[in-house]
């Protein structure tokens, strides 16, 4: 505690937007999963596990995969994973116009299912990522980045961008904004309403795939590392006020800002329980999140 | 308890504005509600006839202007406060409590005018028992003034459309309110369905109930209105006895250059 | 005339409600009877643990199956309890039956805290609850010279009614399911009630109760101090009959098993919770014969009680109570009906 100089304060900026950015990535899953289908995908963290596993296997069995191809092949088999889900269960439960609840309580077994098939094949030790990044820092005129954070911000912020063009710009994308705002008047005006539910979860899994990747490298790979990730990414998610894409973005940085600044200014031992606080008394004043700031002004 | 102060000002409504965004949907509107009246509040689609109903009973706030209600400014009080004050209401869009039986539905009638907790519940207590018989006693009196005395038992979201909007109707008049706000009660009825609407509105007068009614069927409207209010755009068209209103060149104006746009939008 | 009858039948109205609670009372019959046909420690033990949770998941089916609120941080009044009885018993040396009470208005007190949340609804509401669980979790790891933090709460004595200890797993059996049967008959006479009423209309639509002068805001917040109650009760017991407290037997998971408890059981139906607490404890320990798989087995049968049991445990057991009713219905009826038709 005490004065920070400058180059502590931005090493803790950057490492809370370098983490905001995973949570963002996470966020961004539940929140377009939320805004199709109304449900708590509570099995998005395991999503974001078994991406991360599936990647250091990929560097297990190619040591000299460069970081672009593990992020790819962590984000296409989470995407895969939860495409798996929804037309293995998600979908049949919808079709059966069972109630949210129990929607909900299926991603929940399959989060549990996803934990222990993870222990059962990767075992239950934390598994350490090989060297991706230069060790050296970067020195931008004087201020020193490492290059892991860095990279990290970049290509979540990529990432993120690519997102919002595909859903802003592409007939796709725009068809997805549709059925997610309007399931019937999108299947009136053609949307394949099944193919787009895919389509979400798919990408919401390809986030979250991304997120693993960094969030291996920077920890390390275990089975239950999408545990107490996934909830920050929800929180985040509703922070933002769920079912928002810019609102995720936004909430996902805002938390890993803050629970990087509490750990240093407050207590490391209740980093976790700060953010919560802060959430809480946010949402009492905005009780639909941060978007709230930008839409309750009717 | 009604009779006696007949004709004086029940709800007064001054200078009520409702803004959402840019858009005034209602606009510095007067309105005098008499006691032992029934009030007709008409216009064309848009007019903001059910916002202002969800003014008087508080489901929006006003953006400036005063409600006064028995003589007591109400302008801040939450719906559940009006509601247990005596104004209670309908919905254009039924709101019932489809898991529930017609006759539970109208004992939530009764809910700000009783008192048994959880504690009596549990402890099933002489209040508990004494109220639950009254309340019965009280739901089924009001089942057979509506005329569902049969179908007590029926659960909500199993009646048919027509006994449903009479549910509505029985679970808003059972703590005998001083004020009954009708959101088109007669919507989507048959000619005989109306018909039995009017007169039922006319019996809820009678029995001592002010009545606003916002209807699109014209006959009801004309039929038990006592005045009528209209409303276009927002703001305050006309005011008379249906027979002026019926006369009044601007309110025919207003409904004939509306007309082809009215049926429209209702088709 | 007709209108009499009507009434009659509404005032009557409790009859099925009658029918279900005679079968409550059979099945006390039987679980009064149990110890002594099945006196294995072990079994007992288990059950003991399955009465406790369905203490805890009666509490969340009153706010979630009654009142539609959304709890997923029910492990932190469960947790506030457990510990407050440690405490109340261990350090202060207060006798068992004040320190269960003391657990359960001590989580009552700290569900006050929530008072605020209750406007919030949905998945704002579970979040703004996992936010408290947590806080309640890290104080519970984090406070050591309270709590023991992660060396855990150790020494905490057994139960004892009116200076009987109760040493054997038989009698703190007893206790445990005598707590849960008198919570499922409290809460039984909820429904039917003006309160249970109110609450539940305010879940079909709290627009129309708000219209018909219920407090919304104030019933809901009641249902959080009544489940949260209920839950410190819970932890009370538990922490007598395992007599060792952890933090991590009160994570978010906790919140998630009585969750799980509730939908699987049957949102609505308090026989519900008490099925579901039975297989969610209860599985895990016959599953405990295929080791490492047995996690992944629960999960998938999780997701199969969602895909093929809609109205959960509940409504399947009825079902199958139906149909075994009309079979025995017919088997015994056709002898007579033929026997009518034969002259």
């Amino acid at each position: 505690m005490g004065a920070l100089s400058l180059s502590q304060l931005i090493d803790l900026v950057v490492g809370g937007l370098a983490i905001g950015c995973v949570y963002s990535l996470i966020a961004l899953g539940f929140a377009m999963i939320m805004r199709a289908t109304n449900i708590i995908h509570f099995a998005q963290g395991e999503v974001m596990m078994l991406g991360c596993m599936c990647g250091l296997t990929s560097l297990w069995l190619l040591p000299a995969l460069p970081l672009p191809v593990v992020i790819a092949v962590g984000m296409a088999s989470s995407g895969l994973i939860a495409v798996g889900m929804e037309l293995a269960v998600y979908r049949t439960l919808r079709r059966r116009r069972v109630p949210i609840m129990n929607i909900i309580t299926a991603t929940v077994g399959m989060s549990i299912l996803c934990i222990n098939a993870a222990r059962i094949i990767w075992g239950s030790e934390p598994l350490r990522f090989p060297e991706l990044f230069a060790t050296t820092a970067y020195d931008f005129s004087g201020v020193r980045i490492s290059p892991q954070l860095f990279w990290i911000m970049v290509m979540g912020v990529a990432i993120m961008g690519a997102l919002q063009f595909f859903l802003k710009h592409t007939p796709t994308g725009l068809a997805m904004q549709a059925v997610a705002q309007d399931h019937e008047a999108a299947q009136l005006m053609g949307a394949n309403l099944t193919r787009m539910m895919a389509y979400t979860f798919a990408i919401s899994g390809m986030m979250a795939g991304a997120a693993g990747i960094m969030l291996g490298s920077m920890f390390f790979a275990f089975f239950e590392m999408g545990f107490i990730t996934g909830l920050k990414g929800f929180v985040a998610a509703t922070l933002g006020g769920l079912g928002s894409i810019a609102g995720a973005m936004l909430g996902g940085i805002l938390f890993g800002l803050i629970e990087t600044f509490s750990t240093v200014f407050l207590s490391s031992a209740y980093k976790d329980g700060i953010g919560m606080i802060l959430l809480i008394a946010i949402l009492l004043v905005l009780p639909s999140g941060l978007v709230g700031l930008w839409q309750k002004r009717r | 308890m009604s009779a006696a102060t007949h004709g004086e000002g029940l709800l007064e409504v001054r200078g009520v504005t409702r803004r959402f965004g840019g858009l005034f949907a209602v606009d510095a509107v007067d309105l005098a509600v008499r006691r032992g009246s029934v009030h007709g509040l008409i216009g064309p689609n848009g007019a903001g006839k059910t916002t202002l109903l969800n003014l008087i009973a508080g489901v929006y706030r006003v953006s400036s202007g005063l409600l006064r209600f028995a003589a007591q400014d109400i302008t801040r009080h939450s719906t559940a406060k009006r509601a247990r004050a005596g104004i209670r209401r309908t919905f254009q869009n039924l709101k019932l409590f489809g898991e529930m039986t017609a006759l539970e539905n109208v004992a939530i009638g009764l809910h700000a005018q009783t008192h048994a907790g959880f504690f009596d519940a549990v402890l099933s207590t002489p209040r508990h028992r004494r109220e639950e018989r009254s309340i019965t006693d009280r739901s089924m009196a009001v089942l057979h003034f509506v005329g569902l005395a049969g179908l007590a038992q029926a659960r909500a979201d199993s009646l048919a459309y027509g006994h449903r909007r009479l549910l509505e109707i029985a679970r808003a008049i059972v703590a005998r309110p001083a004020l009954l706000l009708l959101d088109e009660p007669a919507a989507g009825l048959n000619v005989t369905e109306a018909a039995h609407v009017s007169d039922l509105i006319a019996r809820i007068r009678d029995d001592g109930t002010t009545v606003v009614l916002v209807e699109h069927h014209m006959d009801v409207v004309m039929r038990v209105s006592d005045e009528i209010t209209v409303l276009n755009y927002g703001r305050r068209l006309a005011h008379g006895t249906p027979a002026q209103i019926q006369e009044d060149p601007v309110v025919i104006e207003a409904y004939l250059g509306r007309a082809g746009e009215t049926d429209r939008a209702q088709a | 005339m007709a209108e009499a009858q009507v009434t009659a039948a509404a005032h009557r109205g409790g009859h099925r409600r009658g029918s279900v609670h005679a079968a409550a009372l059979l099945v006390m019959a039987a679980l009064i009877a149990l110890p002594w046909i099945e006196p294995d420690k072990f079994a007992l033990h288990v059950l003991s643990l399955i009465a406790i949770a369905s203490i805890a998941a009666m509490g969340l089916q009153v706010l979630l199956g009654y009142s539609g609120q959304l709890s997923i941080g029910q492990a932190a009044f469960y947790g506030i309890g457990a510990y407050t009885s440690a405490l109340l018993t261990a350090k202060l040396g207060l006798p068992f039956p004040f320190a269960l009470i003391g657990a359960g208005i001590a989580a009552a007190i700290a569900s006050l805290l929530m008072v605020p949340i209750t406007r919030l609804t949905g998945a704002y509401l579970a979040v703004a609850t996992l936010g408290f669980s947590i806080i309640v979790y890290l104080f519970i790891k984090n406070e050591e010279w309270l709590t023991g933090g992660s060396y855990g709460f150790i020494g905490i004595p057994r139960a004892e009614l009116f200076g009987y200890v109760l040493r054997d797993p038989r009698s703190s059996y007893y206790l445990n399911v005598g707590v849960a049967a008198i919570v499922y008959f409290v809460f039984a006479r909820i429904e039917g009630s003006r309160f249970g009423r109110a609450i539940n209309a305010i879940r079909q639509d709290a627009d129309a109760a708000r219209a018909s002068g219920i407090r919304v805001t104030l019933l809901k917040s009641e249902c959080f101090v009544i489940a949260a109650f209920v839950a410190g009760l819970a932890g009370s017991l538990y922490a007598h009959e395992v007599r060792y407290l952890a933090p991590n037997d009160f994570t978010f998971w906790k919140s998630i098993e009585i969750l799980i408890m509730v939908v699987i059981g049957g949102v609505g139906s308090l026989a519900g919770a008490i099925l579901g607490a039975a297989v969610v404890v209860g599985l895990p320990e016959y599953l405990r014969a295929i080791g490492d798989y047995r996690m992944l087995v629960f999960g998938a049968i999780l997701i199969a009680t969602m895909l093929f049991g809609e109205g959960g445990l509940a409504a399947l057991a009825a079902t199958v109570g139906r149909r075994l009713y009309a079979l025995a219905m017919r088997l015994i009826l056709k002898p007579t009906a033929s026997r009518k038709a034969a002259p």
